[in-house]
């Protein structure tokens, strides 16, 4: 028999190997680019006197500029939003996980400490990090923090500290990280054209706030443009929009809340190949300022959860948007990802009802416009596009009484054809990528005036 | 009607340069990268001059010639100009599985032109990403189609269809002026080089996708030849010095549209070339004839290029 020996320990040490791949495995490399600009928005805050970025702010943040160059080879991203302090380097953004008596920056998104870091690791083994800021008296003052991976690798004793050099300073006061060596991921997605257009599209509808109030954004020298959520008005249709205080614990949340028709609902609930479809409806949350989840359809949002149906393409055409704003971003309801919304947030589960009853009512409305679609698409026709930041406050949105009619009889018709034949006619009627439902119907309206007549 | 029907392909001398252009630069591919034993895959028709090109300047065995038409198909075996053409009955679409998986071809690196004389649509989208999809290593790529902006619809629909043909790599902002006359062509080359990219990174195939031709061209209708290479992992780097050095022909700024020139008016041109100083107008009357400054430069530019009518004949 074996003794044990009591002395013996099971070793529970960590490798650093280990924590770069936990801390890059669970975010896309996408979400790791978004991470690097919440950071550099995060120093434009705190440049303008960190306050809340809220819709009826006016905050101008056109000095402000982000410039990401991404290509197999490197990997960059530059900024003049005043810089990472000293301060900040030696005892907060590259430690693993936040020091429990840590000042937090007011209003900031950047809330677990741990996105800069892991984000240079998904990108790349030979990471520049510099940076140039002012100190109280005006002070330029640069510093440097180089990372080559392998040679970081070496050892796991700690202490885990990265080295901080001198350097010359940049520019303006900002921040320059520049991989190089990009991982495999990295340089495989940044040769791909689609990959960079995706990354322009996410950007411009996650910071859209900040874009619209001036922030500059470039990826690969052009200029990322924001997106607009807009919603219809008139005198039929109003959306929602109500503002309240919440609290979490001891902290203050200011909750808004938004939402009514974005688009015409669609034609047919068939799903169509040549249309856009729903993508870009349903609820946006946003935290801070930026975007956390966009046109979510899900049960995150609240869709199929307690007396609120799940999404369905019939409902296309609806958007909410609910801002949460706190000055300490703990309270927000962000997963560590900052990607999604954490469901069980106390804050959150109190907007829930506001949002469910707006999404209700929009569904009875679709409901209610089946047996009246004549009148529904004439009312909806008049209602013009409104930037939501000038909806104005209502407790609940206002949409159309319909009266209904009793449903005509009607015949589905059902067949397929090449698409390359449906192209040609689609064409020859005005449009060639007219949806192939209503290539369908002009067909037959245009056979019927041929072979039955007026009648 | 099929075009063969139409026109004689050997009197198109701007597609003939083009032509010409292509499958130098992939012997110079070949001299770089070991791209033994090549099989040629095109659609061959019943004329099969890439198919001669690819045999004489590549020295290309194996081929096969892929062909819808049910008359054109009788014809091209008919006219199959070397015992090691294989000609292939049906659409493109359903060929090309069968040549993943033929054994004989399976496992070479393929120069394969999907040369259509239509507009790029659903079915020539199909095609490129089935063949990035599944092409053996070290296979070349190139499409050609039309770039006639009225096959893509009104101009103010063309953004919304190059949006439904190419996906994701269109930017938002594609503007309309950018889907009209000559930019239409430049815009139909660079989504499509972007999309077959985005398809091999998408895939990520090892060794992606290094574009290597792009090259616009009309003799009647403008033409769009987009392609590329899609090496071995090992194979990118040399690859790709080799398409961006100073010598790589395959990316010419201008599209390159040739005068159409009798024998007596091209031996003549010829043989004031290769020249210090640019042609003018007044040097070609002074020879007894007469062509417009545009014609002149684009002679001077492809003089070597240009089919001499014996040079196409099996």
């Amino acid at each position: 028999m074996v003794a044990i020996d009591k002395d013996s320990k099971a070793g529970a040490n960590p490798t650093k190997a280990f924590f770069v791949k936990m801390i890059t495995r669970d975010i896309t490399l996408e979400d790791s680019i978004l991470d690097l600009i919440d950071n550099s928005v995060d120093g434009a805050w705190r440049s303008e006197g960190s306050r809340p970025m809220s819709l009826a702010d006016d905050t101008d943040l056109s000095a402000y500029r982000i410039s990401i160059t991404a290509s197999p080879e490197r990997f960059s991203i530059k900024d003049n939003c005043g810089g990472m302090t000293l301060d900040d380097a030696v005892n907060y953004a590259f430690s693993f996980g936040r020091r429990a008596a840590e000042e937090h920056d007011e209003y900031s998104i950047g809330v677990y400490g741990i996105g800069m870091k892991r984000a240079v690791f998904k990108l790349g083994t030979d990471i520049s990090i510099r940076s140039t800021y002012q100190d109280d008296d005006g002070t330029r003052l640069p510093f440097a923090v180089p990372i080559i991976v392998a040679d970081w690798l070496e050892s796991d004793d700690p202490p885990w500290d990265f080295d901080i050099v001198d350097d010359e300073a940049l520019d303006e006061d900002g921040v320059d990280i520049v991989v190089n060596s990009l991982t495999p991921g990295a340089e495989t997605s940044f040769g791909s054209p689609a990959f960079l257009q995706n990354l322009r599209r996410t950007i411009g509808r996650d910071y859209s706030l900040h874009l619209n109030r001036g922030l500059k954004i470039f990826v690969n020298d052009t200029a990322v443009s924001g997106a607009q959520i807009e919603l219809r008005q008139s005198d039929e249709f109003a959306p929602m929009r109500v503002i309240y205080e919440d609290q979490q614990g001891d902290e203050q949340v200011t909750v808004e809340i938004i939402g009514g028709m974005a688009a015409l609902p669609p034609e047919s609930i068939e799903p169509d190949e040549g249309d856009e479809g729903d993508k870009r409806f349903g609820w946006y949350v946003a935290c801070n300022g930026r975007i956390v989840l966009a046109a979510d359809k899900s049960d995150v949002s609240g869709w199929g959860t307690e007396d609120w149906p799940q999404w369905h393409r019939q409902y296309s055409g609806f958007i909410g948007i609910i801002l949460f704003t706190a000055a300490n971003a703990e309270v927000l309801p962000l997963t560590t990802t900052k990607r999604s919304i954490e469901v069980s947030s106390v804050v959150f589960r109190r907007a829930r009802p506001r949002m469910r009853e707006v999404s209700k009512q929009w569904i009875a409305y679709t409901n209610a416009r089946k047996q009246a679609l004549v009148e529904a698409k004439r009312k909806e026709a008049a209602a013009i596009a409104v930037p939501i930041y000038a909806v104005e406050r209502r407790d609940s949105a206002t949409l159309p009484e319909l009266i209904a009619r009793p449903l005509e009889r009607v015949a589905n018709v059902n067949y397929s054809v090449p698409v390359s034949r449906l192209k040609k006619l689609a064409k020859e009627f005005g449009r060639i990528s007219m949806p192939y439902r209503e290539v369908g119907l002009k067909s037959f309206d245009y056979a019927y005036e041929d072979v039955v007549g007026d009648e | 009607m099929a075009s063969f029907d139409v026109v004689n392909y050997s009197l198109r001398p701007s597609k003939s340069i083009q032509r010409q252009i292509v499958f130098d630069g992939v012997r110079t591919l070949q001299s770089h990268l070991d791209l033994d034993r090549l099989v040629y895959v095109g659609f061959g028709s019943i004329w099969f001059t890439d198919f001669v090109m690819a045999h004489k300047l590549l020295g290309i065995d194996d081929m096969v010639s892929i062909e819808g038409d049910e008359i054109g198909y009788s014809r091209a075996v008919f006219n199959s100009p070397y015992s090691t053409v294989r000609v292939r009955n049906g659409l493109s679409s359903n060929v090309l599985p069968t040549l993943y998986n033929d054994d004989l071809i399976r496992r070479r690196p393929w120069m394969i032109w999907l040369d259509y004389d239509r507009e790029f649509d659903e079915t020539l989208r199909d095609d490129t990403r089935s063949v990035i999809e599944n092409a053996p290593a070290n296979t070349v790529l190139i499409i050609t189609f039309s770039g006639n902006e009225m096959r893509y619809g009104q101009a103010n629909d063309r953004p919304d269809r190059l949006r439904e043909l190419f996906g994701d790599v269109v930017p938002d902002e594609l503007a309309k002026r950018a889907c009209k006359d000559d930019r239409m062509q430049e815009t139909l080359a660079n989504l499509g080089i972007d999309f077959m990219k985005s398809v091999a990174a998408e895939l990520a195939r090892p060794g992606g996708f290094v574009p290597a031709f792009r090259v616009i061209y009309k003799d009647t209708a403008p033409m769009v030849t987009v392609g590329g290479l899609l090496p071995t992992r090992g194979a990118t780097r040399v690859a790709s010095d080799v398409v961006n050095g100073a010598d790589w022909k395959c990316f010419p700024a201008k599209p390159i549209i040739a005068p159409h020139l009798t024998i007596r008016e091209t031996a003549v041109l010829q043989s004031l070339l290769p020249s210090a100083r640019s042609l003018s107008r007044p040097q070609v009357q002074s020879l007894g004839f007469d062509l417009n400054d545009e014609q002149i430069k684009a002679f001077e530019k492809y003089y070597r290029e240009y089919p001499a009518f014996a040079q196409i004949i099996a």
